[in-house]
């Protein structure tokens, strides 16, 4: 959609564009480099962890096969609600982002992520060169926001190397909005002393299962 | 240009520094360390990869952008509308105000959260939306402390910089009620309370645009709090706001250039948080805006492009690299400038996008050291621009030689700790109006005022001392 049907602005539109083409016309256009290239670590989930980590992020690996004490396999969902139960939360609650499947889900209680302890969502990637965690709107923003602590899977094999590769591959079919998260959300705007969980989550851990690598 | 808080009052340059060196020492002694602590996080992230590289290729990228900007500016309506965003274009600061502000009508909205902006500054959006009788909060910590101070940001990513943990424990302690001795992480805690019940009652949220994305119609925010996250998700109508140079052909691209500024800026390999908007939410599972707005602002963009030598500022990502590694930025910070973009970077672009009478005298404001050059991701020629600026300015009569003489001198003591040491010593020892006329630039303008008395030790061997 244009404008919102303006008169005005569709006179600045042509206004701004004569104006950037005749401040142009007397500079020929250099070409486009090329692509950034970026040296793309050998181990991608263990540069990824230790990037996350090193900006104040924690990294969970949950190994696979897990039995409990009579034998019997247990979901990735309930190793995760004994991760979270481990947590010390400020308060209860999991708030569970849309596109979690059922078997990463961990056993409640559940709340909105207005009042919940902790989100646990599922993220879309992770990429090692900056440590980020890849997450799509479609997942629900409020769950990967509110709560004081955000869980996010990070499923096998979705681990890139460089943060062009993820997003060259997102391009083609990006939602409505991606949040890169890179660790606690901080700021040092009071004597420059850093405080993190100012607005965003003060904790954030990505959870990896065995072998996320690619 | 239209109506905007540019360069309000950069011909008051000269006497405002003095107002700072001379009545607020804590200002120096606050941006001082806060640049410093800037400058070795960049040196450190700028050494971990080939920054030289990464530069020439952000440069390159830029030029090219440039040199075909109405192409990808209307790739980017394209594809930003095909995502069901709403596209505006306003070419100075009254239409802006006017877009926006006719969009919260619309709306009905009463109650706007904003993101840090440096072009929201620049257009005084606030001012236009409280006028329309609209409350606006500024949810950026630093930004929240100017705001109920009622001051301006001093530097493009520490809006408050200039201010000690003392001056906020007093502002939250009468605003907020918190302790006199209140830590910044109760502070902290007590601003999140409080924003955080404004970002569930607003209507609109209002943000900058780092970059956006012609290829794909997004636009990237990079942040560390989380604010600009949540005032791009929780409101019914995300505005942003973008000024027209800062387009990026390709996702690729923006891989690049969001590390490049987020080492220049903070020195950390991505901010904490980076959304990508590319339009209002249309999935069951996304509880985003219903409405997302992009504005493309000119305000003199288009001037700068023009010039033969300015345009190359056009590729500023706003970083704030060469602010931090100005030792003459250092002394005053940025509210000595009189205008939204302080430091070198303002007194290279203010002068194309203002006007160089209006914009006199900040291409003085310089020793021409070089380090703002050197800091510079997208390789602005900062000093060449200065010179050039000056030659304008000596060609057209606008600087009185007894004037460029005081400030060149006042810059090149600032260059060099050792004589500004001296100088700052002689304050201690002499009393401040004797020190005054001590510094150069100073001088001159002591004779009409009496200056506070300092204390009788400088700051630095109080720091030394590990004492106060
Ligand atoms: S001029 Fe360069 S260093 Fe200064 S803010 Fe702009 S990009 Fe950063």
């Amino acid at each position: 959609m244009r404008d919102g049907g303006s008169d005005s602005t569709a006179t600045d539109r042509a206004r701004i564009l004569a104006r950037i083409v005749q401040a142009n016309a007397r500079r020929d256009a250099p070409p486009h480099p090329g692509r950034l290239e970026t040296p793309t670590p050998s181990d991608a989930a263990e540069v990824f962890a230790a990037r996350f980590a090193a900006s104040g992020g924690e990294v969970v690996v949950l190994d696979a096969g897990t039995r409990d004490s009579a034998g019997v396999a247990r979901s990735p969902g309930e190793r995760l609600g004994e991760f979270v139960a481990g947590l010390g939360l400020e308060r209860p609650g999991v708030a569970i982002g849309a596109c979690v499947p059922e078997e990463l889900r961990p056993p409640g209680p559940y709340a909105p992520p207005e009042t919940a302890g902790v989100g646990v969502c599922l993220a879309w990637a992770a990429v090692a060169e900056t440590g980020s965690l890849l997450l799509e709107s479609t997942g629900g923003r409020a769950t990967q926001l509110l709560p004081p602590v955000l869980v996010a899977w990070v499923p096998r094999g979705r681990v890139f190397g460089r943060l062009g590769d993820a997003l060259g591959e997102l391009a083609p079919r990006l939602p409505a909005a991606v949040g890169l998260h890179s660790g606690p959300s901080k700021s040092a705007d009071i004597g420059g002393t850093v405080v993190v969980g100012v607005h965003g989550p003060g904790r954030c851990i990505a959870v990896l299962e065995e072998t996320a690598s690619r | 240009m239209g109506s905007g808080k540019t360069g309000e009052g950069a011909s008051q340059y000269r006497a405002r520094s003095r107002r700072i060196i001379g009545g607020a020492p804590e200002v120096r002694e606050a941006v001082t360390d806060a640049t410093l602590s800037f400058e070795r996080k960049r040196k450190r992230a700028y050494a971990e990869v080939d920054f030289d590289a990464w530069s020439d290729w952000a440069r390159d990228v830029k030029n090219h952008v440039l040199a075909r900007l109405d192409h990808y500016l209307t790739e980017a309506e394209s594809r930003l509308a095909e995502n069901g965003a709403h596209v505006h274009w306003a070419a100075d600061a009254r239409e802006a105000q006017r877009i926006v502000t006719r969009l919260a009508e619309k709306a009905s909205a009463k109650t706007v959260v904003k993101g840090k902006s440096m072009l929201s500054e620049e257009i005084g959006l606030n001012d236009a939306l409280e006028r329309a009788g609209i409350a606006v909060f500024e949810t950026d910590l630093g930004e929240y402390v100017l705001q109920l101070l009622g001051e301006s940001p001093s530097h493009i990513v520490g809006p408050a910089i200039h201010k000690n943990l003392e001056q906020v424990q007093r502002l939250f302690a009468e605003r907020l009620g918190t302790s006199l001795s209140g830590q910044p992480d109760d502070l902290a805690r007590a601003a999140r309370q409080t924003l955080r019940d404004a970002f569930a009652g607003a209507d609109i949220g209002i943000t900058g645009a780092n970059f956006v994305v012609a290829e794909t119609g997004t636009v990237a925010l990079i942040e560390n709090e989380g604010n600009i996250r949540l005032a791009t998700s929780l409101p019914k109508i995300h505005v942003a706001l973008a000024g027209v140079e800062k387009l990026l052909p390709r996702m690729s691209d923006l891989a690049g250039f969001l590390q490049l500024t987020a080492r220049a800026a903070t020195g950390q390999p991505l901010g904490s948080f980076v959304t990508l908007v590319q339009g209002p939410a249309a999935h069951p599972g996304d509880d985003g805006p219903e409405e997302v707005h992009v504005v493309f602002l000119d305000n003199g963009r288009t001037s700068v492009l023009e010039h033969e030598h300015a345009w190359e500022a056009l590729r500023c990502v706003r970083c704030g690299a060469c602010l931090n590694a100005c030792p003459v930025y250092r002394q005053t910070g940025g509210h000595a400038y009189g205008s939204v973009y302080s430091g070198p970077v303002g007194a290279v672009l203010n002068p194309a996008l203002l006007g160089l009478r209006q914009a006199m005298p900040l291409p003085f404001a310089s020793s021409l050291c070089g380090a703002c050059g050197d800091a510079c991701p997208v390789r602005i020629p900062i000093p060449d621009l200065l010179v050039r600026w000056r030659e304008e300015a000596q060609a057209a009569g606008l600087a009185p030689k007894t004037e460029q003489a005081a400030l060149s001198a006042f810059a090149g003591a600032a260059a060099r700790p050792a004589v500004f040491r001296l100088a700052g010593k002689a304050g201690t020892r002499l009393g401040a109006t004797q020190a005054a006329r001590a510094l150069p630039m100073t001088g001159a303008w002591s004779r009409e005022r009496a200056l506070p008395r300092p204390s009788g030790r400088t700051f630095r061997e109080l720091w030394r001392e590990g004492i106060e």
